[in-house]
């Protein structure tokens, strides 16, 4: 389990992240909603060890983030980041070289998916085409969580086909999902719980298929409440 | 450590086109020298020339026998000899800073991959670090290696009757550029190449320190910048190590120095790894 626990930030004067706690769990796909700026990426990237905190704690699976817990983590964030003049194969090259959960049969399984050509080169890709590659070195990876920021945006209708599918597959099944994103309709069916960020904190965090059941409600639905409110 | 190699590997890898430039650059413009002042000088000889007064060595030292040496040759090619250097001290001044905001910017910010690697952080400051000093350490060698192959190339130019000898290490002091790359005593390669280094830990962890607090960063690293250059420079240009009536005697503003250079040193890499381990930010 993920343990987000009072997570304070400031950037440039401003309070991005203001008591923000939550936790995510194995087996399921979390998604942190917000809308632009609400700190999202900002929570990912401090999970990651890539932002320093005011104050707060974070744990996985009862740890403080270390350089071992790299390997049972992975993190997509909304860009690719490898070199540009690197190959695709050399990418691939690149991560087998330094994760031990490096999962090549996986990697290849996912560039025959997303039919990627190995010789191309990262800088030459369209950014669907790096979206789907970025996917690739994030889930061929054999970790119990996974990360991704903002994997749908600025895709085209076919790619995002082909990554939600992703999202049902065995590639996702039993690891603990925490994606961010504010273009709700696209993965509202995909997930199971969802948690709404306003001013820096968790304001709302519920089971998607229960507010429906019991309230009727998407989440789309709650999100007008909390943000229209 | 196996992780540490593969990332200098990488760093290297990705510097690879730009060093080959260099060394190219360096080459042609050396060997060009060489065989453009060679020949002319030859065929001026032959052509009776030198005897109107043709040779600059002629000018500068009458009592020269109009035989031709190597140092004669480097001494009328500084401008093709020094330039490549030149450049290539340039190039890599400018890659020391490089070497990290190349991670930052750009369309794919490789900085997220380096520092969610399952190595300890310290690794990456080491392995720029090393891939820096091969690259200087590299084109020094490839520098030294070419000057007996130039000195080949104008023994085969010049009739060994025209040819005066010449050692290789008169022939590197001909050139200012060429002496301060490859100094004659080992003490003042230490000096050189230790002051060198000692810059570039300076610049890594101002450029950290900049990546790490933001804008009020860039203040940081500047003030940094100033209170190492100040450390460095006060015993020498304050206390004057060269000043014979000062308070104190040379080798004691010596062992200052040699303090100081330490102490930077041993601050500059410490917060390095500090900054990249905890502070760091994407």
């Amino acid at each position: 389990m993920i343990e987000v626990v009072d997570i304070h930030k400031r950037y440039r004067g401003r309070s991005v992240l203001n008591g923000a706690s939550f936790t995510v769990e194995k087996g399921q796909i979390t998604c942190l909603i917000g809308i632009n700026g609400a700190g999202k990426s900002t929570i990912l990237k401090a999970i990651m060890g890539l932002t320093p905190l005011k104050s707060g704690t974070i744990r996985i699976d009862g740890q403080p983030m270390d350089k071992n817990l790299y390997e049972s983590i992975a993190f997509i964030p909304d860009h690719l980041t490898m070199p540009p003049g690197m190959k695709l194969s050399e990418g691939l090259r690149f991560m087998q070289d330094f994760y031990q959960s490096w999962n090549a049969n996986r990697a290849e399984e996912l560039m025959k998916f997303f039919s990627l050509d190995q010789t191309e080169r990262i800088g030459n890709l369209s950014r669907g085409t790096a979206a789907k590659f970025n996917l690739v070195l994030g889930l061929a990876q054999d970790t119990e969580y996974v990360l991704m920021d903002e994997p749908f945006s600025g895709i085209d209708m076919f790619s995002r086909g082909l990554i939600a599918e992703v999202f049902s597959s065995h590639l996702i099944e039993d690891r603990g999902v925490l994606l961010t994103t504010h273009e709700i309709g696209e993965v509202e069916h995909l997930i199971d719980r969802a948690l709404l960020m306003k001013d820096g904190a968790i304001c709302r965090d519920f089971q998607c298929e229960q507010i429906r059941s019991e309230e009727g409600k998407s989440i789309v639905d709650v999100m007008r409440e909390v943000y229209q409110a | 450590m196996n992780r540490y190699l593969k990332l200098v590997h990488m760093e290297v890898d990705r510097f690879k086109y730009i060093l080959a430039g260099l060394m190219s650059l360096t080459l042609i413009c050396q060997f060009g020298a060489v065989i453009w002042w060679t020949k002319s000088a030859v065929s001026n000889r032959e052509s009776g020339a030198w005897n109107n007064g043709g040779s600059m060595a002629y000018s500068l030292n009458p009592s020269h026998n109009g035989n031709l040496s190597f140092t004669e040759v480097i001494s009328n090619t500084q401008f093709l000899f020094m330039i490549p250097i030149l450049i290539s001290i340039g190039v890599l001044a400018i890659y020391v800073f490089l070497i990290w905001y190349r991670d930052w910017f750009g369309r794919n910010t490789f900085i997220y991959r380096l520092l969610t690697l399952p190595i300890a952080r310290r690794h990456i400051y080491f392995a720029k670090l090393t891939a820096i000093l091969l690259f200087i350490f590299g084109l020094v060698s490839f520098q030294l290696a070419l000057i007996p192959v130039e000195k080949l190339i104008f023994n085969l130019i010049v009739p060994s009757d025209m040819r005066d000898p010449s050692y290789i290490s008169n022939s590197i002091y001909a050139n200012p550029a060429l002496g301060m790359l490859i100094p004659w005593h080992f003490d003042s390669f230490l000096v050189y190449y230790v002051i060198g280094i000692i810059a570039v830990l300076v610049i890594f962890a101002a450029i950290l320190i900049e990546r790490s607090y933001g804008r009020l960063g860039i203040l940081y690293a500047i003030l940094y910048l100033g209170i190492s250059a100040f450390l460095l420079l006060f015993p020498m240009v304050g206390l004057g190590l060269d000043n014979l009536n000062g308070y104190l005697y040379p080798n004691e503003i010596f062992a200052i120095e040699l303090v100081m250079c330490v102490a930077v040193m041993a601050v500059s890499v410490w917060l390095g790894c500090r900054l990249i381990s905890k502070k760091i930010t994407v």
